[in-house]
């Protein structure tokens, strides 16, 4: 194996690959990435067995070969590495890379072993702009379950219906859905991504601009963005019907300034309990909200945010984690809250754009 | 023959030994025989990943030594299969915000659904708790949380409990309901420690809408059990989840039961049940015999009803014991042939305690030296428990008033119908005298 290519393409096709090799894997094979050269090309592949990838760079391939290397090792030397071309070959069970005044002998692990990379046929598949799913994934994914007691809760959900993809993720304290425009593919049977997987989706997404085909079928879903083959596993089981418990009508909506209210849930957090909660006061009359935390090894805040308000007086506890997290998603400037009172659960939307709503679960006490 | 399990057991074993640790314990460590068609072996495996990996590397190995352990497998083909464990720990535990009310998919609930409250015999002795278990019903974690029945050995508790369970299914199928033994959630406890999956077991507790737990004195005795159980309760109870317990004592009389459960427990409802008056017991034996589709003469019941005090599985394993009779002979059965039958099980004749054995267990429940009971003293705390041990000498083991004044250090037997006499009336005023004499008779049983 001998081949020629491009330093920083090689250093960036590294960096993604890493993610993918895993640390501690049982298979000692797993912790590396494996390069394939052969017909002009360069191809680095990596996997954990729950995802994988595959990034195609353009090479100058003298011989043809293939060869596993520590995912550490080898992004460790391409990120020093100066130069415009970088050169490997292997020698025995060494592979040896060279860049501008620096050279190295790398230790290969077996290549052998290396799993096959999941291929899904493109027979069922949707098509949307790449940096819509991105975006949505991000607004929803935080919401995923971290415990493993409900699988079906550690995913993002997506799923196709009259020309829109929801994008939605709960862990049933609270709940996150975006809903983008498909561009092709019609409807689209629930598919449940692991939300860990769906993180690395979205970096992936946000290296190309254009439209992103995602293929699928009932275990494994894979998209090709430019060079870059992804594939991961889908969570087998059903996500929960969250349509029926999102409320219609309210008795209280306030709309704030998205920036107002995050800098107090901010500021509030110093003085939140252990369950973060914070309360919400809203006055119609006053035309105000009252945001309060309390922790008694602490102390205590209040703050009043300016509001426009429709409805009955109110007065709700949430977790400010929860809240806080909605914001994000939100780029609108202001925010709009649907409350039903104390003890029902609260639906944040962005004022304008409808694609997006948050669904927080209030607190007990 | 061997079952398909087998089967793939034993091909992974010969696996095990051609193929390296690592690449056995990736490969085929979920992985399982779903089923056995036409001599095609379907091996489940948990990701394609496993798939495309297993038919292209391993496939001849597998192959190979699935014929070679049964000579009818032809080939093998691997499909995905439903339900892949998952083993990740989880990292944090979002608490007190209440869940969204999603549906679940319908969790094992322990319960036995032959327990409903249809099949309960209300009588004066538990339609107190028979009420209480209604209402938790109909409002579950509103109308008494948490809930506590207790009473001796063999009244229904159980029954009573996993019938709101039951009933609360049937009402909110959606909602997760479970019902364990106190034995069974401390088992749970020690386990999850062991393989340090604290935290999932945590998790699988918290999760319930309705947690049923029988026999929580048992919990009195297990230091960091009661202490977890401790922290459940809690969590529960705050978020309003419905909590129903049973125990054979008051939870106030339990000993080891530290102040902080005693008052939890207190905060619902607790309720007794006690043994069957004769009129209950009786109807109780009607409804079981009819349930069994057999007629027994009157008399007969009215016997059973009589010679059979107390509890209600002693009840029914003494008619049991009258139906196999009623199987295996063709005349009909008499009341003679029954008071033969039931002697053994009869508790008429009340097995002979010696009074030393008496004063010994209640001056040891009060805290008392034996010897002051014998002695002239009229010290408080020695005249109550002397007055107890007259009155139960008297009613449970019928020793006449003589005899117990001068067993009791020669005392008068006027002394002795006055001690009996006062106990007799204070029971009906004071709850906790009645509830010291319920333990002192089980202690003494």
């Amino acid at each position: 194996m001998k081949f020629e290519t491009s330093t920083e393409q090689l250093f960036t096709a590294t960096t993604i690959a890493s993610r993918f090799a895993e640390k501690r894997a049982n298979l000692p094979v797993l912790q590396s990435v494996l390069l394939v050269a052969e017909g002009g090309r360069l191809s680095l592949r990596a996997t954990n067995l729950e995802c994988g990838v595959e990034i195609i760079v353009p090479a100058k391939v003298t011989t043809e070969g293939v060869v596993a290397i520590p995912a550490g090792v080898l992004s460790g030397f391409l990120s020093n590495a100066r130069g415009k071309v970088v050169s490997g070959v292997l020698e025995g069970e060494v592979f040896k890379i060279e860049a501008e005044r620096a050279a190295a002998s790398m230790k290969t692990i077996p290549h052998e072993d290396f799993p096959l990379l999941p291929r899904v046929s493109a027979e069922k598949a949707f098509t949307v702009k790449s940096s819509d799913l991105s975006r949505a994934i991000r607004n929803v994914a935080y919401c995923a379950s971290t415990s493993a007691v409900k699988p079906e809760l550690q995913s993002v959900l997506l799923q196709g219906e009259g020309g829109k993809l929801l994008v939605a993720a709960t862990d049933s304290f609270r709940l996150a859905e975006k809903s983008i425009s498909l561009r092709s593919g019609g409807s689209v049977p629930q598919l449940l991504l692991p939300a860990r997987n769906a993180a690395e989706l979205m970096r992936i997404l946000d290296t190309t601009n254009g439209d992103v085909e995602v293929y699928y079928n009932e275990n494994q879903i894979s998209t090709h963005v430019d060079n870059t083959y992804y594939t991961s596993r889908l969570i087998d089981g059903t996500f929960p019907n969250y349509h029926q418990i999102i409320p219609k009508t309210f008795l209280t909506e306030a709309v704030v300034l998205r920036e107002d209210l995050s800098a107090s849930l901010k500021s509030l957090s110093v003085f939140a309990d252990k369950f973060s909660q914070v309360s919400l006061a809203i006055d119609p009359v006053k035309k105000t909200i009252l945001l309060s935390s309390r922790n008694p090894d602490v102390g205590e805040q209040t703050s009043s945010l300016r509001a426009t308000i429709v409805g009955e007086e109110t007065t709700m506890s949430f977790n400010g984690r929860y809240l806080a997290d909605s914001l994000q998603a939100i780029t609108g400037e202001s925010v709009r809250l649907h409350a039903n009172g104390a003890g029902k659960p609260m639906l944040i939307k962005d004022a304008v754009d409808e694609s997006f709503f948050y669904l927080a679960m209030p607190m007990n006490r | 023959m061997t079952t398909t399990k087998e089967l793939w057991e034993n091909a992974l074993v010969e696996l095990e030994l051609t193929i390296s640790k690592p690449n056995f314990n990736t490969w085929f460590k979920d992985t399982h025989v779903v089923r056995v068609e036409d001599g095609v072996v379907y091996l489940g495996v948990p990701s394609q990943f496993a798939r495309d990996w297993l038919s292209t590397k391993f496939h001849k190995d597998i192959l190979r030594s699935l014929r070679g352990l049964s000579d009818s497998v032809r080939s093998v083909e691997y499909v995905i299969s439903r339900g892949v464990k998952k083993t990740d720990e989880p990292k944090t535990v979002p608490s007190a915000p209440s869940e969204l009310p999603l549906e679940n998919v319908h969790a094992k609930t322990n319960l036995n659904p032959r327990f409903t409250l249809q099949t309960f015999i209300v009588g004066p002795f538990n339609e107190l708790a028979h009420a209480a278990a209604q209402a938790v019903i109909r409002k579950p974690g509103i109308a008494y949380n948490p809930l506590l029945i207790y009473g001796p050995t063999g009244l229904g508790k159980t029954h009573l409990i996993q019938s709101i369970g039951n009933h609360f299914r049937i009402n909110a199928p959606d909602r997760k309901v479970q019902y364990v033994t106190s034995e069974k959630f401390s088992m749970d406890y020690v386990s999850s420690i062991q393989s340090g999956k604290i935290q999932s077991f945590k998790e699988k507790y918290r999760q319930y809408d309705l947690l049923i737990m029988d026999d929580v004195q048992f919990l009195a005795k297990m230091e960091k059990t009661k202490e977890e159980f401790f922290h459940l309760f809690n969590y529960l109870h705050d978020g309003n989840k419905q909590l129903v317990f049973s125990s054979d004592q008051h939870p106030n009389v339990i000993q080891n039961l530290e102040d902080r459960l005693k008052s939890r427990f207190s905060a619902g409802m607790i309720v007794s049940v006690t043994p069957p008056d004769h009129e209950s017991r009786l109807a109780i034996v009607r409804s079981k015999a009819s349930a069994h589709g057999v007629v027994l003469p009157d008399e007969v019941l009215e016997y059973l009803a009589t010679a059979v005090e107390g509890n209600v599985r002693e009840l029914e394993g003494a008619l049991n014991l009258l139906l196999i009779q009623l199987e295996i002979r063709t005349e009909p059965l008499t009341i003679n042939d029954a008071k033969t039958l039931l002697r053994g099980a009869s508790n008429m004749t009340r097995k002979s305690v010696s009074v030393q054995e008496v004063v010994k267990t209640i001056a040891g429940f009060y805290g008392v030296e034996e010897g002051s009971i014998y002695e002239k003293t009229r010290r408080k705390e020695v005249v109550r428990p002397r007055q107890v041990i007259m009155f139960l000498l008297r009613e449970d083991f019928k020793i006449s008033f003589p005899t117990i004044g001068e067993k009791l250090g020669g005392r008068d037997h006027t002394t002795v119908i006055h001690s009996c006499e006062k106990i007799r009336t204070n029971i009906q005023t004071d709850s906790v005298l009645s509830q010291e004499l319920q333990q002192i008779r089980l202690m003494l049983k």
